[in-house]
């Protein structure tokens, strides 16, 4: 029983989590290059010299004395998201969406007071989110205006597309969706919806909420197959390119859509999860095996391999 | 990829394989080293009384083979001299010289081993001839008595023979003439010696035996049987009773073959007693005894040679590798999660001193007193490491109070709480908060559970006495769990749990 169905999943080119640790992120990303994007004030200082568009900075806290002087830097700008440079999985970020005399209005509309957001600042500093728990900074940035084409299967927050790259080839891409469940957050642990999508169209198909699949956005009740993601192909392209910026050959990377930018790369995951996998209810391993023995000119340029994906990937 | 480590993984399973063969054929180490088993503690005592020069006391000493091991032999002799005298198949003891004024106490005291199935096969012994004293008329008439028999099997003919000490013959019973003349020779010899000549008679080699039965108990006097070969073990043949004792195995021979067990040349004791009583001694003590015994290369870098006392540490130390392998198994190959990757071994290394129970219920109170104070503590807006201190001094205070309350209450596991690793409870806390923050109670509880699970199997593995004394006894077992742990380490198929959760994208063709 267990062996069949072990050898119908190895059928199915599903990628384990003991397979992707061994053979692709220990094979493909050297621990050396995982501070560029464990943080992520390296990630977009990188991103900025490689013309990848990233989210504005603001301003950038060092250290707990940097704290009081806050509100100064900040001049006059009332909407900006807080997160913790080092974090993972979304933890630590706090997006303010106004500010009254004496308190921080956060995106859920929860007034946070002064005392109360330096406490939180103070937190990531010292290194509460922070991977392995090291000290940390802190960063301000511009707050995301999420494109309205997800108005319909969002609910708060901001969805993001998770396109995994392997050896600058994006091999399978979804886009998550907040929920209540997720408390607005775009990350599939907490309760987001995964949508996967068809790499050469850039049309979303199936949908995985909680390890089920699912039609509908729970909340919204809208359908989340069939939406068409704008800037596809720019979108391809930018995650393509981060092989040659960061040197990583498997990576998660997260891209956003804002209003008047267009997609923006919003971070790098070295250790990206498997639930794609389940968003486009196909086999990683199957499309990753597929990138072996392709003729080494299709690695020569970003636009070659998203080239090369978009035909290899069109069925299944 | 997987290339060099088929090699490594080879030899780590063989280098340890010769090692072990090495110490198993050539320097005999057991092959299973639990020792199953009784334990007796063997005493015997005698007052030597003063007045008489020249005294001589012999006494028979139990003799040690593989299915009876004698440790810790001791002697007293006062002032007399002693001397071991080895007299196949005996061991006697000899006391001489000439006591003081006083009266003096000669002892013997050792630890018995038994192992009935290690008990060699004895050897076939000859039939030997009538002793000297016997005349060739008593000796006639003892074959005839015996020609009854002679149709019989060893076995059935030592009952028959045996029966004759009651006054049983069988039938048709042998003429009158011939039974008052072996009541004659009864009365000449004594009922054990006639007894002995008519086995003789019938074929059946036999011994007079003196000796103890293996009951807790004290004697002033050993017990005599009779121990008759039926071709393939001697059995023992109680000469009053004329039965065939149904247990073999619970007797110890002090001498056999007629010797007294104990004999006094000249001089004069009083209070000789002989007591037994089982002991529960550790299986240990019996190692560590042969390993003392030679002067092997590997029997001087055995860690027996270590003193006592860092002994108990290695005994332990040498199964944490197992207790990891299983953390290796179980987060790798099953996907269970646990918090951290040592903190269920360092939790299975505290239930050691607080019993399995106590340790899981202590451990899941502190970290539920923990998780509510960890909830209360983030109103307060505490930096990291003063927080983590906080509960730190937290989980300590709930030792404190343990051990207070346990002592009132008479409860040796609540005080033994302080050895548990409070700093792995400390970061069992804040994860434990931090998972049921980000993840939910049931995440948090799965976790916490998983953790509980692979610390009380790692407990009973490093808990399970005949492996700390086989990892103990050969460390080079080390080596193939080391490889096993390789293996694992390249393990890339899918996690059980992974089974489940991508069963949905099952090729069901």
């Amino acid at each position: 029983m267990i062996f069949q169905i072990a050898r119908q999943l190895r059928e199915a080119g599903v990628l384990g989590i003991n397979k992707r640790n061994a053979d692709f992120i220990m094979h493909c990303n050297p621990r050396s290059l995982f501070p560029l994007v464990d943080d992520k004030v390296l990630t977009k200082k990188l991103a900025s010299e490689h013309q990848i568009p990233t989210p504005l900075i603001y301003h950038v806290i060092e250290s707990q004395g940097d704290i009081a002087d806050l509100e100064g830097k900040l001049g006059s700008q009332n909407q900006f998201a807080v997160k913790p440079a080092r974090g993972s999985g979304g933890s630590g970020i706090v997006l303010v969406m106004d500010r009254t005399s004496n308190a921080f209005i956060t995106q859920s509309g929860e007034a946070v007071s002064r005392e109360d957001f330096a406490h939180h600042v103070s937190d990531i500093l010292s290194g509460i989110y922070s991977l392995g728990g090291l000290e940390d900074r802190a960063i301000v940035e511009a707050l995301i205006h999420p494109d309205p084409i997800f108005a319909a299967v969002t609910y708060q927050g901001v969805p993001d597309v998770r396109v995994v790259v392997y050896r600058g080839i994006p091999v399978m891409a979804m886009v998550r969706l907040p929920t209540k469940a997720s408390d607005g957050k775009a990350n599939l642990h907490r309760g987001a919806i995964g949508a996967g999508i068809e790499l050469h169209s850039g049309l979303t198909i199936t949908a995985v909420h909680q390890s089920q699949v699912v039609t509908h956005h729970p909340d919204t009740g809208k359908p989340v197959s069939g939406i068409q993601i704008p800037y596809w192909d720019g979108m391809l392209l930018m995650a393509a390119r981060t092989w040659e910026m960061t040197g990583l050959g498997y990576i998660g990377v997260d891209l956003v859509i804002d209003r008047e930018r267009g997609p923006l790369l919003l971070e790098l995951n070295a250790r990206p999860g498997l639930a794609i996998q389940m968003a486009n209810r196909s086999g990683l391993l199957k499309r990753l095996e597929r990138t072996v023995g392709t003729p080494a000119t299709i690695f020569s340029t970003a636009e070659s391999r998203v080239a090369w994906a978009k035909e290899a990937f069109k069925k299944a | 990829m997987k290339r060099p480590i088929l090699p490594l993984v080879l030899a780590l399973f063989l280098l340890p394989l010769c090692l072990l063969s090495y110490r198993i054929v050539w320097l005999k180490y057991p092959l299973l080293p639990s020792v199953p088993g009784e334990t007796w503690q063997l005493l015997i005592k005698a007052r030597v009384q003063p007045g008489v020069k020249d005294i001589r006391i012999e006494m028979g000493f139990p003799v040690e083979h593989a299915g009876r091991m004698l440790v810790e032999e001791q002697i007293t002799s006062g002032s007399l001299n002693f001397d071991l005298l080895r007299q196949e198949p005996n061991r006697i003891g000899i006391w001489s010289g000439t006591p003081y004024l006083e009266e003096e106490e000669i002892s013997y005291r050792t630890l018995i081993l038994i192992r009935p199935q290690r008990t060699p096969k004895p050897q076939s012994p000859v039939l030997e001839i009538y002793p000297a004293n016997f005349g060739k008329e008593e000796q006639a008439l003892a074959e005839h008595l015996a020609a009854r028999w002679s149709r019989q099997k060893p076995s059935p003919r030592i009952r028959a023979v045996a029966k004759t000490a009651l006054g049983e013959w069988g039938s048709p019973p042998p003429e009158d003439r011939y039974l008052r003349g072996w009541k004659i020779v009864q009365e000449k010899y004594g009922r054990l010696k006639a007894l002995l000549m008519l086995l003789r008679a019938a074929d059946l080699p036999s011994r007079v035996v003196e000796g103890l039965r293996l009951v807790e108990g004290i004697r002033t006097t050993p017990l005599t049987w009779v121990e008759v070969w039926n071709g393939n073990k001697w059995e023992i043949l109680w000469p009053g009773a004329g039965e065939i004792d149904k247990n073999p195995a619970s007797f110890l021979p002090l001498a056999t073959g007629g010797l007294p067990s104990l004999r006094v040349t000249s001089g004069e004791i009083s209070e000789a007693h002989w007591s037994l009583s089982q002991q529960i001694i550790s299986k240990w003590k019996f190692h560590f005894e042969r390993i003392q015994r030679t002067k092997r290369f590997l029997d001087r870098w055995s860690l027996f040679r270590l003193p006592p006392e860092f002994q108990k540490t290695f005994r332990i130390l040498l199964l944490v590798p197992i207790g990891v392998l299983i953390i290796s198994v179980l987060r790798n190959l099953v996907g269970f999660p646990t918090f951290g990757i040592f903190m269920p071994v360092l939790m299975a290394l505290a239930f050691r001193n607080t019993g399995l129970a106590y340790g899981l219920g202590i451990f899941a109170g502190i970290l539920l007193i923990g998780y509510i104070v960890r909830r209360g503590l983030d109103k307060l807006r505490l930096l990291l490491v003063p927080r983590m201190a906080l509960i730190l001094t937290l989980v300590i205070i709930c030792f404190t109070v343990l051990a207070l309350v346990g002592h009132k209450l008479g409860l040796r596991e609540f005080m033994a709480v302080g050895l548990l690793p409070f700093v792995i409870l400390t970061m069992v806390i804040e994860r434990f908060y931090v998972l049921v923050e980000e993840a939910g109670i049931r995440e948090g509880l799965r976790t916490a559970a998983g953790s509980a699970a692979v610390a009380v199997i790692s407990y009973q593995i490093i808990s399970w006495e005949p492996l700390q004394l086989t990892f103990f006894i050969y460390p080079e077992l080390l080596a193939p769990i080391a490889a096993v742990q390789i293996l694992l380490g390249r393990y890339t198929g899918y996690r059980l749990s992974e089974l489940f959760r991508f069963r949905t994208l099952r090729k069901t063709s």
